[in-house]
């Protein structure tokens, strides 16, 4: 036998299973292409494109070379400027999105702590409730406070019943509070299944290790099972934070004043009127960028993770 | 003191699950110290416990309430009129059955749910095997942008999509094809990642076993890698669909007419105004009921199909909630 | 002459810039029970992974009966594995594991039945057809997996520590039954394992492996008796490793020098001079009164004595410093010695092993090449 054919054949037949491979990654490969990298290059198109005067809608500009900045400048002078109409829904977006995913956070660690480490025999119990909301669309679990929170509505009934003072009020006219209460409602149950998984993770042993070594449960809980649900909570955060930057229809349900408009509601708006396409996209992709950085981090951690397991 | 230590954790643990009003009385009293530590940990749990009640109720109420006007006889949302099916089938002109948008919105949500997950699952197991066992560059960079679309704030792939299909790709035109493309998009990562995580844990032995027996690659992985992944192909087909039922961005940006609205744009487009009333609330629950009847479909079939496999309730139902 | 003869020529396999497997030639004859010996990361599970076909060798032949399979797919090769972990399928039944390869030969239903019944009767597990894996304990799945390897009728069976997940009771019953089964389906069986107590009770040859090469290949009576290296005598667990240092002597013996006493030897490597390892068996070390006197008797004190039930081992220290360890009858009159007593120390001369230095023991070679890895149960 000779060498030539020795070699050449371990070769074919390593790069047969390559092919097979990539043939099954293909159809998913080309649908993340088409329909994930390249519209965000067209977004980039329409963003440093130009608009038809004549029917007022966006052309998307293919070639870099002839791209204008124009929706930009015009972004930002809107977002800094002293005109400054985005600056404001920019910051109201930044303040409701920290308060509402840190309450989100105070309140769904105790839950999942509770479940993950004292449920005992009622665990699934607990799970199926905690989970239910997860099974509800995010439009009806809206629904169900539109319905509790208006004018006359059970909420308002209450806060008459008791006479509690404040009673009467239009919670769905502009509220501040609703709308970050909204959230939390809105994007908490991810969050809460997200730290029940990580929580009940962490191997009861060493937090019988720490006791044996000296710990009060307190201590334990500080010293132990806190850092350990660390990376837990970040993953959390990212999972409430992201899509309620990117937020408006919980916005527009529970609010829909200018008063607490949000970023997301000002692309969306963009995106409606003729001519400001083009903004909308600029401001889009603004976001976008801003976002990169944890959207990056939580990619790169996750696909590493990954890849360590194998 | 270490000694003593693991004894009182274990008689706290007791009584947490169990709590005894003659626990006190059953405690000795020599072990004054050890009796206030056990005092200490029940109301720590029993305040948490207090807590998570306090939660589900106030996650769960409101949707019961809902539920629960659905039924309402009259138009109201806070006053109870008595039960019927007026919004379900019985109005003429409002109840889900006889209204054209609510029907519509129904069916287009059934529509899409199930073309999305008849289009996900198959191209997203097939890309977490493609991609697990490639291993190229090119292979790391595709997994890289499919994590990448399962961060991405949906408000901007929806954008980033509707420029697409307008400006672009114009054989996706709005309405259920651009729809379908872009759930698909959007959801494919739920297949992926389960499945890419269910075939790190299952590793390459089982495959290697069927090699050495004399099947082929391809063999090994439709006799073999197919009826392992079974469970986890299930569960992310589960978790398609309900997502598809949950979406609202997407498919309101590439909604055309009316006529291609699901549900959640109806429920969105309608609750100021419009068709205001308890005829969303039957919409809603109907939908519900779907998840629901999904959900447990779910569970009990990932039961069924991992039940040589030593796993508990709690693993079902937390990866049937995609974790 | 049986079929089933492998030969490895020279074969490789880099890992990156690691040699998993270095260069290794032997002949595994047809019908024979040949064991790959060593540590973890020695190289024998690479070494069976690329006869069974899921390792390809990046140089060097894998012979089987005369063909070259060393790139061939493992679905072609008529050889089969039971793996360490089994890898029996959760979602078949034990029929149904059993069967799995029989419709890659093109069996009848009727014929896979039957050879299914035949293999289930072989590893006595009839009656378990329709049980799951899951529903098996260990030593049954264990059989199961043998089944399903022998059912298909291999040249040669590979068995990548097969035993490593039972307890060591069962391990030992499995051991004597795993030895009568291949005498009684003639089968040439390649078994790789780390316990050399398994490798040495059940091969018919050996080869104990160090760093991806063979440190010495033979019949395990002639590797435990005649270590030809500190590496396999430390191995195969010779309690007695002294230092020493070699010089010629007259007419084949070898003087040995260890501290300031000096002693002749008149087996292993006889050639040697400097430093080398010299190994004694526990059984041949002799203890004797102090005032005895002779040749190879060097002056020691009684450490402790050990009890071991039907002999009792006596540690000794020599006064040159190194540890040795005796075992004598009970009714040896040391066996009643205290502890401090001084004694004298009988080697005799074609006991003392004169090892050449290849580079040290088991435990210096691990600390050398594989850091991190935990060192091999002796």
């Amino acid at each position: 036998m000779s060498i030539a054919s020795r070699v050449a054949r371990p070769a074919s037949e390593h790069r047969r299973a390559r092919y097979v491979w990539a043939a099954l990654a293909a159809p998913g490969a080309v649908w993340l292409i088409l329909l994930f990298v390249i519209p965000f290059y067209v977004m980039l198109a329409v963003a440093a494109g130009q608009i038809n005067l004549l029917f007022q809608t966006s052309v998307p500009v293919w070639n870099p070379v002839h791209w204008s900045g124009a929706n930009f400048a015009a972004i930002w002078h809107d977002l800094v400027g002293p005109s400054s109409y985005i600056g404001p829904p920019a910051i109201r977006t930044v303040v409701y999105t920290a308060m509402a995913s840190a309450l989100s956070l105070v309140i769904a660690y105790p839950v999942a702590y509770f479940v993950a480490r004292y449920a005992g025999r009622r665990k699934t119990l607990f799970l199926v409730l905690l989970i239910a909301p997860f099974w509800v669309s995010y439009m009806m679990r809206m629904l169900a406070w539109i319905d509790l929170l208006q004018q006359g509505g059970y909420v308002n009934k209450a806060f008459a019943f008791f006479h509690v003072p404040g009673g009467g009020v239009n919670f769905l006219g502009g509220q501040a509070v609703t709308v970050v209460l909204g959230l939390v409602y809105g994007y908490i149950p991810y969050l809460i299944v997200v730290l029940y998984a990580g929580l009940d993770r962490i191997d009861p042993s060493l937090l019988e290790a720490a006791r044996d070594l000296g710990c009060s449960r307190t201590k334990t809980f500080l010293r132990v099972t806190l850092p350990l649900s660390r990376s837990t909570i970040i993953a959390g955060s990212f999972i409430t934070v992201l899509p309620m930057l990117g937020d408006y229809y919980t916005n527009q349900l529970l609010s829909a004043a200018p008063g607490t408009t949000m970023i997301g509601n000002v692309i969306e708006g963009q995106l409606g009127q003729p001519g400001e396409q083009g903004q909308g996209a600029a401001l889009a992709l603004l976001l976008l960028v801003v976002l990169l950085v944890p959207m990056l981090y939580y990619s790169i951690s996750t696909a590493r993770a990954s890849r360590q397991n194998i | 003191m270490a000694v003593t230590l693991p004894d009182a954790t274990g008689a706290a643990g007791e009584e947490l699950f169990a709590p005894s009003p003659a626990a006190g009385a059953r405690t000795p009293p020599a072990a004054v110290r050890r009796s206030s530590i056990i005092a200490r940990l029940r109301r720590r749990a029993v305040f948490l416990e207090t807590f998570t009640w306090l939660y589900l109720i106030w996650s769960i109420i409101p949707i019961g309430i809902a539920v629960l006007f659905s039924f309402n006889s009259g138009k109201a949302q806070a006053t109870w009129q008595g039960f019927s099916w007026r919004w379900y089938v019985t109005d003429p002109t409002q109840s889900v059955l006889h209204n054209a948008e609510l029907h519509q919105a129904f069916v287009q949500t059934l529509v899409l749910a199930g073309l999305t997950t008849l289009i996900t699952v198959p191209i997203g197991v097939a890309f977490a095997i493609g991609i697990d066992r490639w291993r190229t560059r090119t292979a790391s960079a595709l997994n890289f942008v499919m994590i990448f679309s399962f961060v991405v704030p949906e408000l901007l792939l929806a954008i980033a999509l509707f420029f697409v299909v307008t400006d672009l790709l114009h054989f996706l035109p709005l309405g259920t094809t651009a729809e379908v493309a872009g759930l698909v998009v959007w959801n494919l990562s739920w297949p992926a990642i389960v499945v890419r995580s269910r075939l790190v844990t299952i590793g390459r032995v089982y495959e290697e076993a069927a090699a050495d027996l004399g099947a082929s690659r391809l063999k090994a992985l439709w006799r073999v890698l197919m009826p392992m992944l079974m469970p986890a192909i299930f569960a992310s087909a589960v978790l398609v669909f309900a997502g598809v039922i949950d979406d609202f961005v997407i498919v309101e940006q590439l909604s055309s007419t009316a006529a291609t609205q699901p549900v959640s744009v109806a429920i969105y487009s309608n609750v100021h105004g419009g068709l205001a009333g308890p005829a969303l609330n039957a919409l809603a629950t109907l939908m519900l009921v779907i998840s629901l009847v999904v959900a447990a479909i779910g569970y009990v079939g990932y039961r069924l199909m991992t039940r040589g496999e030593r796993k508990n309730t709690a693993e079902a139902l937390t990866t049937i909630a995609g974790m | 002459m049986p079929g089933g003869t492998i030969t490895l020529r020279n074969l490789t396999k880099r890992f990156g810039d690691h040699n998993a497997v270095d260069d290794i030639s032997l002949e595994v004859h047809g019908g024979e029970f040949f064991s790959l010996l060593g540590p973890s990361g020695c190289g024998k599970t690479t070494t069976l992974r690329m006869v069974a076909g899921f390792e390809e060798p990046t140089a060097g032949q894998i012979i089987l009966d005369g063909a070259d399979v060393g790139r061939m797919p493992p679905n072609k090769r008529k050889v089969n594995t039971v793996f360490q972990s089994y890898a029996l399928f959760p979602f078949l039944d034990v029929a149904e594991n059993v069967a799995f390869g029989l419709r890659y030969q093109g069996c009848t239903r009727a014929e896979a039945k039957q050879r299914v019944a035949g293999a289930l009767d072989l590893v006595q597990l009839t009656g378990y057809e329709r049980r799951r894996p899951g529903q098996l304990s260990g030593g049954q799945q264990q059989r199961v997996a043998l089944a399903r390897a022998l059912v298909l009728n291999p040249s040669v069976l590979l068995l990548d520590e097969p035993l490593g997940a039972l307890d060591a009771k069962l391990r030992r019953a499995l051991q004597v039954e795993l030895k009568a089964l291949q005498e009684r389906v003639g089968i040439t069986f390649l078994y790789v394992t780390h316990d050399q107590e398994e490798a040495l009770t059940m091969s018919d040859r050996l080869a104990v492996m160090s760093n991806g090469r063979i440190a010495q290949l033979g019949p395990p009576r002639v590797v435990y008796e005649e270590p030809e290296s500190a590496y396999v005598a430390d191995f195969l667990g010779v309690s007695n490793l002294m230092d020493a240092v070699a010089a010629p002597g007259g007419d084949g013996t070898c003087r040995l020098t260890i501290g300031e006493f000096s002693l002749t030897s008149t087996c292993g490597s006889l050639r040697a001079s400097g430093p080398v390892k010299v190994a004694v068996r526990p059984e041949r070390v002799g203890i004797e009164a102090f005032v005895a006197s002779g040749d190879n008797r060097v002056p020691a004190m009684i450490e402790r004595t050990v009890f071991l039930g039907s002999s009792t081992q006596v540690v000794v220290r020599l006064a040159a410093g190194a540890g040795l360890q005796s075992v004598v009858r009970n009714d040896d009159p040391a066996a009643g010695w205290v502890a401090g007593t001084p004694i004298k120390v009988v080697l005799p001369p074609d006991a003392l092993r004169v090892l050449a230095n290849d580079g040290g023991t088991v435990e210096q070679i691990h600390e050398e090449t594989l850091g991190d890895v935990a060192p091999v149960p002796a």
